[in-house]
């Protein structure tokens, strides 16, 4: 927890020591690292997480396997179709990949806008979907509205899910696999990205919407995604505001004022730094916030 | 086991643990004070250190992994007994409270005057994002960075 926790001092004993960080020099020799580790081991990437581990009172693994060497894991790839995202991409560097590609105002938006700068340039877009306990993560909403996939590989070759399904299993990961990859499909579409920090950055945000839509000629709404993080245990679509856009001009004040009738699908979760009753009340504004970016992207 | 590491340009070996954070190798081996493990979390920048060039919160950095790479403390960002250009107009402007953010505020501001010499406000700001002063001296530390870019 960021806001509000008090001066942390945990002395370097009281720390569960890793007996060691094995700095893989490419992905097979990661994933046989990992493979022969076995639950005992993790890969580590930004280890803006792992390292606050102490803080959380979580034990720190045996092994770490360090993967953010790997060139295949740090590289943005655009297509024509596609873009692939490594998974040891930093959030500053997928930013900066992202600026220019209009479609992908909302995750540049998230992902430029997290944390603080120092952080984003350590922090991986593979952390930030892998760590399970982590609700406030910007690129997972984001990543839902562009209907991502998730590439996983293991020794025994590569698997590719759909995001949402992968946020169900990820806290169940057989040991010895690792994201890879983030493939997202490239569309005409206008997306936003608006999260509520308690203080302007730093700080967790308390609610998250992002959000995608198509668009025709006269404004009205072909398809709309829609994806809320912070507020529940794990980010997810809201497919009750998603159906209530479709056909209509697209509107902020209107998308707020129908986002204010559906928030009761939401449960909002309790935490130090505010209620959940909060972080639900604070969700139609943050819909009309994305909506009016989107209109202007 | 064990890492090596180049600080200020001087080399160390440490058989400490690989995940020890690299702000308490700096201080208890090194007896490099400046960084200040204060949050521990990644978020008040006391403890920021330059690594490769980045401005990285040592207290997120596995001491291991800086094994290979260039890190400058505080300390090292001026010849002993001077002081840097930020140094000269913090000091200058009376932007100097009670010290706890200062080193920090030091490196991530060295690092902005030398990669953006163009800064503007906005930017000081910005880059200062990682770095809390709980003496809420922000105006007179943007003022004093102003100054220093004006003076290059
Ligand atoms: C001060 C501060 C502020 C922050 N603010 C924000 C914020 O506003 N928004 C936000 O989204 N995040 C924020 N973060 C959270 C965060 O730590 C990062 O965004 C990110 O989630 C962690 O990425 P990492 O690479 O550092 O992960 P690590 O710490 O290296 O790993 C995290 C977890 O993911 C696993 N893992 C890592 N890579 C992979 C992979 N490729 N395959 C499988 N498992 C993997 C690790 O084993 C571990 O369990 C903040 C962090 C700090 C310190
Ligand atoms: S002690 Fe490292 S950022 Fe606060
Ligand atoms: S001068 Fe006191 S914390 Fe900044």
């Amino acid at each position: 927890m960021i806001s509000g926790s008090p001066i942390q001092n945990i002395p370097v004993s009281a720390r569960d020591a890793p007996a060691s960080i094995y700095v893989a020099p490419s992905l097979a020799a990661a994933l046989d690292a990992l493979n022969e580790y076995g639950p005992a081991g993790a890969p580590l990437a930004g280890g803006t997480w792992i390292m606050r581990s102490p803080i959380r009172h979580e034990p720190l693994r045996s092994h770490y396997v360090a993967i953010g060497r790997i060139a295949e894991l740090t590289a943005v790839r655009i297509g024509s179709d596609a873009i692939e995202i490594g998974a040891a991409v930093t959030h500053a560097a997928l930013a900066a990949a992202l600026a220019g590609l209009p479609e992908f105002a909302g995750l540049a938006a998230a992902a430029g806008g997290s944390a603080n700068s120092a952080i984003r340039a350590m922090a991986t877009i593979g952390g930030n979907l892998a760590a399970s306990e982590f609700a406030a993560a910007d690129c997972v909403p984001a990543l839902l509205c562009l209907d991502a996939d998730v590439e996983i590989s293991g020794r025994d070759g590569r698997d590719r899910i759909g995001l949402a399904d992968f946020l169900a299993v990820r806290s169940a990961l057989a040991p010895g696999r690792l994201v890879t990859r983030i493939i997202v499909p490239r569309a005409e579409r206008k997306t936003a990205h608006a999260r509520l920090p308690l203080r302007r950055s730093g700080d967790y945000p308390v609610a998250i919407v992002s959000l995608s839509l198509s668009v025709d000629a006269a404004n009205r709404v072909q398809a709309a995604r829609i994806a809320v993080g912070s507020v529940e245990p794990s980010a997810r679509r809201w497919p009750r505001l998603e159906a209530a856009l479709l056909g209509r001009p697209l509107d902020a004040a209107a998308a707020a004022r129908t986002a204010a009738e559906l928030t009761d699908e939401f449960v909002g979760r309790d935490s130090v730094d505010a209620p959940g009753w909060y972080r639900v009340s604070v969700l139609p504004g943050l819909v009309r916030r994305a909506a009016i970016a989107a209109l202007g992207s | 086991m064990g890492f090596s590491l180049t600080v200020n340009g001087d080399r160390l070996s440490s058989a400490a643990d690989p995940a020890t954070p690299l702000v308490d190798i700096l201080r208890e081996e090194m007896h490099l004070t400046g960084a200040k493990p204060v949050c521990r979390e990644g978020f008040c920048g006391a403890c920021m250190v330059l690594v490769d060039g980045e401005p990285t919160p040592s207290c997120l950095l596995p001491a291991a992994l800086a094994d290979g790479r260039e890190i400058h403390t505080v300390e090292g960002l001026a010849p002993l007994g001077m002081l840097n250009r930020i140094q000269a107009a913090l000091e200058a402007s009376d932007a100097v409270q009670c010290g706890m953010c200062f080193p920090g505020m030091v490196v991530s501001l060295t690092h902005l005057l030398t990669t953006r010499p163009d800064a503007t406000r906005d930017d000081i700001r910005a880059a200062l994002t990682g770095n809390i002063c709980r003496c809420t001296g922000y105006e007179r530390i943007v003022e004093a960075t102003l100054l220093a870019l004006a003076t290059a």
